[in-house]
């Protein structure tokens, strides 16, 4: 079944094409990365698919339905989304204000909203912040409250625009995990991120846009353990890939765990004492 | 020394644990490059902030102990005026300093010279190194509110630059940059802007910082948990089991190789290959 999708999407703010012609959709469950450089439209097409912004030419769609002439309130009861910077959208009094609003908006009970609000900011470690006010928790952290407040509308589709950015290690293994886990439960997820290393551990298909077209569209694998594509994609291989090239570890592992296992392999053959 | 903190105690307004407990470092020589890491809500922005004179005088709070930033009292209104332009920060925020006043790039790089007082000339040519310096001479004449997210952080931390400042504070500098960008700040930026001041970054993300960190602090909870060479303290297992040190560091514990464990690819392969 179709998440969501894009098909011979252009979009420009006034001054030449930002996106050209984009075609792309995904399925529920499916965990999408969206890499590329600096300046290339990644931002854009993720606010076209929240409906803030609509399409110049082609269409942008949501399960069956396109987003023309819709508003992201419209969309809300399916789309979650993570701004960049968490200012863009935070303006409760208390964490657990905020991450209960969209629910509440959705018309659930004042419980159950409760319940969602908790669960999502249980699974970050932001629980025992939620009778601070947003503004006053340190940025990153500012970061997390907004990606609860997402997951706890249980949207269909989830768009995060740099998830991980600015997260300690503990904390950006949180949010892969609850990534894992919504798209286990039937979630589309599509994140904007730099970090290869995160989107490595994390997801299995990453699309890399540039100049406002999508250049490759394979499985984190293919991309990740091909430096020579990677480069020339301006991807930076994560470290962990590039131990497991440098010494052609069995396997090809790219992941951090299973890049630790095979090197514990050669370098104990009988195993760990 | 160009920040020097004895028994620094600061509280953010309304919050009753503090988020620096009796601090006292010297760092930020000139010429040097300091890391300053540790877990979310460690105090290493805040760390920044006090040693900018913005906390507590734009943040509010209460701060204790005696801040010197450049010999100067950041609390004081005297001692803020006379750190202006020589001291830089880049907040973790890049979008909340902009000016708000300029029409292009040129103009926001531009903004902070000519708010020093500069002629025409000097500013000229400072906006034009800052450019040079970052390589984004072909953003001058866009307009800062139509940047990317990415390109806007190294605007921002070029119109920072642009002051010629000799001391530089940077929070997460390359967070949003692409593995090319940050790959040219740490590479090239970092180590020309050196020449001229001292550096401290804060950061969770030590995988690259550590190729030019000539020391690391590591904070806890408001606490100084570690301080100096970069190598054994990123090194051993207490940095690598609480997640502040590198990818390589991690992978090399988790294969069981013995402390300390190598800091980046290169010297883990060197390690496995001799």
């Amino acid at each position: 079944m179709t998440a969501f999708r894009l098909s011979g999407v252009s979009f420009s703010y006034g001054k030449g094409p930002v996106l050209k012609n984009v075609s792309l959709e995904a399925a529920a469950g499916e965990m999408v990365a969206l890499l590329g450089p600096n300046g290339a439209g990644k931002t854009t097409l993720t606010r076209l698919l929240v409906a803030l912004l609509h399409p110049d030419a082609g269409t942008v769609s949501i399960g069956s339905e396109t987003t023309d002439g819709k508003s992201p309130e419209d969309l809300a009861d399916r789309v979650g989304y993570v701004f960049q910077h968490p200012d863009q959208q935070l303006f409760a009094r208390t964490v657990l204000e905020e991450v209960a609003f969209g629910p509440r908006q959705r018309g659930v009970g004042a419980t159950e909203a409760h319940d969602l609000a908790m669960d999502a900011l249980v699974h970050l470690g932001m629980h025992t912040a939620r009778e601070s006010h947003p503004y006053d928790i340190p940025l990153a952290q500012r970061k997390l409250v907004t990606i609860a407040a997402a997951v706890a509308q249980r949207p269909r589709v989830l768009v995060l625009d740099e998830p991980a950015q600015g997260l300690d290690r503990e904390t950006t293994d949180r949010v892969s995990a609850l990534i894992r886990e919504m798209a286990g439960e039937g979630v589309a997820v599509l994140a904007v991120s730099h970090d290869l290393a995160f989107v490595a551990e994390t997801f299995d298909r990453v699309l890399v846009l540039t100049n406002g077209e999508v250049v490759a569209d394979d499985c984190a694998r293919n991309l990740i353990m091909n430096p020579v594509r990677a480069t020339d994609l301006g991807l930076r291989q994560p470290d962990a890939a590039r131990i497991s090239s440098a010494l052609d570890l069995p396997g090809a592992p790219f992941r951090m765990h299973d890049v630790s296992q095979a090197l514990a392999g050669r370098l104990h053959p009988g195993g760990l004492q | 020394m160009s920040v020097e903190f004895t028994a620094v105690t600061f509280r953010y307004p309304g919050s009753a644990d503090p988020a620096l407990s009796n601090v006292s470092i010297a760092l930020g020589e000139r010429g040097s490059i300091t890391v300053l890491t540790g877990a979310l809500g460690a105090g290493c922005s805040t760390l920044l902030l006090v040693a900018a004179g913005l906390a507590p005088h734009v943040t509010g709070g209460d701060l204790q102990g005696a801040v010197r930033t450049l010999g100067e009292n950041g609390t004081t209104k005297d001692g803020r005026a006379s750190l202006a332009g020589r001291v830089g920060t880049l907040l973790a925020t890049p979008w909340t300093q902009l000016s708000g006043m300029s029409f292009t790039v040129w103009e926001e790089i531009a903004f902070g010279p000519a708010n020093l007082g500069w002629t025409r000339d000097r500013i000229d040519g400072a906006v034009d190194r800052a450019l040079a310096t970052f390589d984004i001479a072909r953003l001058a004449e866009r307009d800062p509110q139509t940047l990317s997210g990415g390109e806007l952080q190294l605007v921002m931390f070029a119109a920072v630059a642009a002051m010629e400042p000799v001391l530089l504070l940077l929070d997460e500098p390359v967070q949003e940059l692409d593995p090319r960008r940050s790959d040219q700040v740490y590479a090239e930026v970092l180590p020309t802007l050196a020449e001229q001041a001292g550096i401290v970054i804060a950061t969770t993300n030590v995988d690259r910082a550590v190729d030019v960190a000539d020391r690391v602090l590591v904070l806890d909870n408001g606490r100084i948990l570690a301080d100096g060479d970069p190598a054994p303290i990123l090194g051993g297992s207490t940095m690598v089991a609480g997640g502040r040190s590198t990818t390589a560091a991690r992978i090399a514990r988790d294969a069981g190789f013995s402390e300390p464990y190598p800091l980046t690819v290169d010297a883990l392969i060197q390690r496995v290959v001799s």
